[in-house]
This record gives structure tokens, sequence and C-alpha cells, in this order.
């Protein structure tokens, strides 16, 4: 039997994170993951994440990882790969099966972030090959660069559908539809609206009805559901695809918390069976901590922080903190945590139907049906105004826990304020040099750069772009309206990759004057009637 | 309303069109034997696990613990919060027995 301070079961993103802290803090910690590399599941998010600066936004998801790692060993953490925990007992004694080896080790404090896993709904068909979560259609893509199929119908609407569907048509995919039983989409506007421009149509209140094939997915048939959850007849919709995604929801793997004898308590809020835990992630077993998704599903922003306040809490039981640094900390943390859980998509407003923004704005039903707004509704936010010149013009039209574009702005043109949620304002007083940072470092990709007055008939708008190949500056093509349907030709007058941009490339579009408010993504080719 | 009283009538197994389902893929057992295993009296999901081995195979439940307690609840008439979940227990994840062999052999 091997003692540690603190044993932490889970690399990703709150085992680390508490591990870290801990280690800090002075503790001889160990971190056991039962995969072959660390991160958890922050090594396939290569989005750009939200929040606030001090909480590594605009900082894609597996450069956190990275950095996280890198904390780690600096820390003296030791990280031990291709290690199971198959038991957790109540004296804070585990059982880790590494290699073809049974080991035991006993912690005097036990952080256990064991994360989530992927809920599943059953159909016709669904055990076929290409039935995917889209977990691992991430996996395929983002860790082995193998396309999960080559036209996907994605079934879920939350913000692992919406950016799993983003990230399969960066691989090249054709995402073919994205369908929700629920009315309304479920994850970020912002989100939606960058996979609407590609083309990708929405389906709410609608579910699969069977996936089709032999030896595995040829199509799928969708079809409506009524306010009862049963399908409509004659509302069935067929798609050729080659693959079905399903991003249905996340469950805590709590099992070994279950097992280690905690209070348990089962509830919709968290995603399903959670430990019952205070506002440190202390269980009922004293010396037991949960952090991160598997003491509720949320954000991996948010876990890296739970991570970090369960850190602390282990070190002030072992005696590494005292009473007063760790409420300074703890308090310092939760603050953190606190503005990550206000807003438009706040735990309290799980389920929800707003009306209206923090600031009064009225939400966009065509937005959350759809996943764009529509040209009128667009000037109802702060963030799109009529200005002479380059203007950003910023379609942020949701209070979500992020600010980077205040940031970004190095003339102080965009504000959000204190409140991390409020939608960003632009200040019409100040002028805008257009040099872009704002549009590549909002992670919602919805900063667009508008000049009005590029040329007497055209105008020039620049978006964000992070497709493969690049246009090149005189190339023509055509410009898509939000929907994704092709508007106008446009030329492409410039495209910036700078290293500060961080891999999203801007591309300048020159199009006629009156479609500058409208044109809103480019795709190569030549327009049709 | 006692969700292990067994005295009550939750009537006859119906035949559902969708009885021929896999529900739990790693073992195999389909929609319909689990809706069967509920009118054979097993009303916990514990007993459905022993009963038919649900959750007992290589993802050790992960995909189907869900599903299979939707459908014992909605065969109970009751909401799946009421059911109590199985227990969990060691090994958490599938092991091979000769780990297990070599537990005290050269191990700490």
């Amino acid at each position: 039997m091997i003692r540690y301070d603190l044993i932490v079961i889970g690399a990703g993103p709150a085992g680390l994170s508490a591990a870290i802290e801990a280690a800090r803090s002075g503790l001889q910690v160990i971190v056991f993951d039962e995969n072959a590399k660390p991160g958890g599941q922050l090594f396939k998010q290569i989005h750009k994440f939200f929040g606030s600066k001090e909480h590594k936004a605009k900082i894609r998801g597996f450069q956190i990882g990275s950095e996280l790692l890198e904390e780690a060993a600096q820390a003296g953490v030791e990280v031990v790969l291709n290690a199971s925990v198959i038991g957790l007992y109540l004296d804070k004694e585990i059982t880790v099966r590494i290699e073809d080896r049974l080991l035991h080790y006993k912690g005097d404090t036990v952080i256990v972030a064991t994360g989530a896993s992927e809920t599943m709904v059953t159909f016709d068909g669904w055990t076929l090959p290409g039935v995917i979560g889209a977990g691992a259609a991430q996996t395929m893509m983002n860790l082995h660069f193998v396309q999960p199929g080559k036209r996907i119908l994605m079934l879920g609407s939350g913000n692992v559908g919406l950016v799993v569907s983003f990230q399969l048509l960066q691989a090249g995919c054709e995402v073919a539809a994205i369908v929700d039983a629920a009315p309304r989409i479920g994850g970020y506007g912002v989100h939606a609206a960058k996979v609407a421009r590609c083309g990708v149509p929405f389906f709410l209140s609608h579910t699969i009805l069977q996936a089709e094939g032999d030896d595995g997915v040829t199509g799928v048939t969708i079809g409506e559901v009524d306010g009862n959850w049963n399908t409509i007849a004659g509302t069935e919709k067929h798609f050729d695809v080659d693959a079905i995604c399903l991003a249905v929801g996340l469950s805590p793997m709590s099992q070994l918390l279950q097992m280690a004898g905690c209070e348990m308590e089962d509830h919709p809020k968290f995603g399903g069976l959670v430990p019952t835990c205070d506002a440190y992630g202390t269980t009922s077993v004293p010396g037991l901590f949960a952090a991160g998704d598997v003491s509720g599903i949320e954000e991996a922003s948010s876990a890296m922080i739970q991570g970090r306040i369960a850190g602390a809490a282990a070190a002030l039981r072992l005696g590494y903190f005292s009473e007063n640094e760790f409420v300074l900390r703890a308090e310092e943390l939760e603050r953190a945590l606190s503005s990550l859980r206000q807003g438009m998509f706040a735990p309290e407003n799980k389920g929800k139907k707003l009306s209206a923004t923090e600031e009064g704005c009225p939400v966009s039903e065509h937005l959350l049906r759809t996943g764009f707004l529509t040209e009128d509704e667009i000037f109802c936010y702060p963030g799109v105004k009529k200005i002479k010149g380059i203007h950003p013009v910023i379609e942020c039209s949701q209070n979500i826990p992020c600010n980077p574009c205040q940031d970004a702005c190095a003339r102080k043109c965009i504000k959000v304020g204190e409140r991390i949620t409020s939608l960003p304002v632009v200040d019409e007083e100040v002028s805008c040099s257009g040099c872009g940072m704002c549009v590549a470092a909002c992670s919602g990709q919805c900063i667009f750069l508008v000049d009005e007055e590029f040329e007497e008939d055209y105008a020039t708008v620049v978006i964000p772009y992070e497709f493969l190949p690049l246009p090149r500056a005189g190339e023509k093509g055509i410009a898509l309206d939000r929907s994704g349907k092709e508007l106008c030709d446009a030329e492409v007058v410039g495209v910036k990759s700078l290293t500060a941009f961080d891999k999203t490339s801007l591309l300048t579009i020159k199009v006629s004057k009156e479609m500058s408010m409208r044109a809103r993504f480019y795709k190569k080719g030549v327009r049709v009637g | 309303m006692k969700k292990n009283d067994r005295s009550r009538e939750i009537g006859r197994f119906q035949p559902l069109p969708d009885d021929e389902r896999l529900i739990c893929r790693c073992e195999e057992i389909s929609k319909g034997e689990i809706r069967k295993a509920v009118h054979d009296g097993m009303f916990t999901l514990t007993e459905i696990r022993r009963y038919l081995r649900t959750g007992m195979g290589l993802c050790q439940g992960q995909t189907c613990a869900k599903l299979v307690r939707d459908i014992v609840a909605k065969e109970l008439g009751i909401s799946a919060g009421e059911l109590e979940r199985a227990a969990a227990r060691a090994p958490m994840r599938p092991i091979e027995m000769r780990a297990f062999a070599n537990e005290g052999n050269g191990g700490e």
C-alpha cells in the first residue's frame, strides 16, 4: 500500500486543476487516469473557450490541456496514465489496475474528478455501425484525423452538438442537419449561428425515427414531435447520410463515489446521480471530494475552477492551508465560478424560456429555431450600430459568460463591463482601427468588421474564417447570408493570419454596398441563376 | 407507493413493436426481454441486472444503465427518479482475472 497526501482520480480539467492547486500548497499528489493521454476531453477541443481572460477564455481547449500539464509537472504532480481506478473504499483506499497488476494506494484525501459519459437514445437501427456519440466523432477527427463519415446528421443542439457540427465541417464532412426534440436550440446562439451560416439546417421539435442500412448507416428518417414527444404522422423527412452523431447529453460518472458510500442525489439539473457536496466539493465522506462533471454537468471552464477549490479544500484538511489562507483563496475562486454561472445559460435558467436579455433586448425566437438572427433583429443588440467607416458589428444576442472582445480592442471601442455576461456594447465615439483583433478573439465568431465606404458601390466585410485551404486575395466567389444561402458575388480582398489571431484567419470580402449587413460567410465558386 | 411493493398490479406483459430493439449492447439484451423481466417479478435494477446481465458487459452499463432504468420505470408506472440505482461495486472497469491473480504477487 502506497500512501499519498492526495490522490486525484481523473486527469481532465478538474482533476489536473485540483492536483496543481494542492501540489502548490505542498501536498504530495498523484493523479490516475484510465486513458493513454491526459487532459480528459480537453485535447479534443479545438475551439476557443468562452469565459474571462483570467480563466483562459479565447484559448483553444487543447492548448489549455497543454498548459495544465505543464503546470502540473512544474508543481511536482505525478500523473499516471493507463491506470484504471477500479475501486474506492470508505477509508479512502483505492485499487488501481496498471497493466497486469492491481495496486493499492491510500490517500489522506481523495478527489474524484472522473467526468461524465455520453447519454444515448435508442431508435430503430441505433446499433448500426455509423451511429456514434459526438465524443467519438471528436476523437476520430481531432485526435486521429479520421472523418467519422462523409455526410452526417447530428442529433442534439446543445453546445456539444453545435461545436462538434462545426468541427465536422472543418474536417471536410458535410452536416446534413442538426436535429433536436426540444422546440429550441439548447446551446449558445453564437455556436448555432456559425454552423447556420455554413448552410446547415436545423430541425427543432424533431427526432430520429429510424437509422437505415444493413451493414452500416446509409440513411436516416426524422419526424416532428408534438408537445408530448409523440411523432406527428406525415412529417417524416429522409436524409442520405453515412453517420449519425448523438449529442443528447452527459451523465456524471459518479459510480466510484457511490461505491465509497457518499450520500448521493439524483437530479436532472446535475445530469444524473451526483454526490451531495458543499461549495468546496466536500462529500459526506470526510476527506473525499468531487470536482468537475462528476458533481454535475457544466463547462470545462467551471470544472477547472471547481478543481482548484477542491484542491484547496484538501490542502486545508491536511493543514497545508491555514483557515484564513483557505477562505481568501476560496472566495476568489468562488467569485470566478459564480461569474461563469450567470446569464441566460445559468443552471437556474435551464429549460426556462426567456424573453429578454439582462439589458432588456428581446430574445430572438428566430435564432432559437433556425440558428440565426434575422436582419431586422440584429439592430436590437448594443453591439450592432450604424457607424461610418470600418467598425465592428457584434452579433452577440445572449447573456453568456464571455468577455475577450473587450480586452481585444486596444482603442476600447468594445465594452462588456464588470458583468461578464453583459452584451458587448460598441462605442460609436471611439474610432475603429480595423485591426481585427476582436474578430479573432470572439470565441463565438460573431464579430464582423463592416466598412460601407470601401468604394462607392462596394462595402467590405471582415469575417472570421477557420477552414482550410484559405481563399487567396483576389479570388472571386459567393457571399452567403446568415442562413448559408447564396447572396451575391464576393471578392476576397484580404486574408490575414497573424499569430495573435491564433489560427482564426480574417477574410475581407468585397460585396455590393446593400449586402454589407447580410453577407456573413464566403464560399468559393460561381453563383448560378 | 413503495417501489418494491411486489403485490402491486402492473398488468400483463403487452408486446410492443420495438421489443426487438437491443438496449444492452454488450450483453445483447432487448427491450422486450427487459420488459418481460419486470413482469417476471424483477422490480429493482439490481434484480434486473442479475436476472438478465444488463450493464454487466464490457462497458459496465455506461451506455445502457439510463436506458434500462427508463424502460423498467415505465413498465412499473413510476418515474425513473423513483427507481433506486443499481449498486456500484468493484471492479469499476472490466478487468482480466490475471490482474486479480497478480495481486499480492509482486504487487504492493
